[in-house]
């Protein structure tokens, strides 16, 4: 199991019920083989940044999910062959938060170091001074 | 030590210039988000280039982030390939 996050845009003509049936699509395909939903977000109509398909805005919707690498495969294909669906994206995450966990971990181990040292060390302020 | 350094010999004309560091680092900016618009938009000046780091001063791990965050940004029409 993998954490991604699926984000597309939807036709802005499209109403609301629309899009939801697009997301209902989209969540029966993740949860019926064995992923997760961790978030939802609908994001509204925006303004994209160049044209997409002669449009100018559109509807914004993210999927954060852990699942398998087949699970999001037919996703994009679904998402592929949904008209009103002008563009799509997936991104994986677990690498990025682990690497920032380990930044994390990192920085809180030096933190406590540095805070153990300063009451045993005299010589810590002209340290702090030199730098 | 700094103030030391900079000094220079009379006559010679005086000018500082501050030294860039990097916004990432100095803000412990751990994870460039490709969502994050407003971040990614002080990095792509007029033209919708991405800014060089001797330029913006960005250090080369966080550079790097930055360009993939960039270039996903774009390819979700969250930022501009370029300006018409």
């Amino acid at each position: 199991m993998r954490n991604y996050e699926i984000m597309y845009i939807v036709n802005p003509n499209a109403t609301d019920e629309e899009v939801d049936k697009i997301n209902g699509q989209i969540e029966h395909i993740i949860t019926s083989g064995s992923g997760k939903i961790e978030k939802i977000e609908k994001m509204g109509k925006r303004r994209l940044a160049y044209e997409v398909d002669k449009q100018r805005e559109g509807h914004y919707v993210l999927f954060v999910i852990s699942a398998n690498g087949d699970i999001v495969k037919e996703c994009e294909r679904r998402l592929r062959t949904i008209d009103a669906v002008i563009k799509y994206i997936t991104v994986r995450t677990d690498e990025e938060v682990r690497r920032f966990e380990k930044i994390r971990n990192y920085r809180q181990k030096r933190a406590a170091r540095r805070g153990s040292s300063a009451g045993s060390a005299p010589n810590q302020s002209s340290e702090e001074a030199m730098q | 030590m700094r103030s030391a350094k900079e000094k220079r010999p009379a006559g010679q004309k005086q000018y500082y210039r501050r030294k860039k560091v990097c916004k990432f680092c100095v803000e412990r900016i751990d994870v460039i988000n490709y969502k994050d618009v407003k971040l990614l938009s002080q990095f792509v000046p007029e033209r919708a280039k991405i800014m060089p780091r001797r330029i913006s001063g960005v250090c080369s791990q966080h550079q790097r982030l930055l360009n993939h965050a960039i270039k996903k940004a774009r390819n979700i029409a969250l930022l501009p390939f370029a300006t018409e």
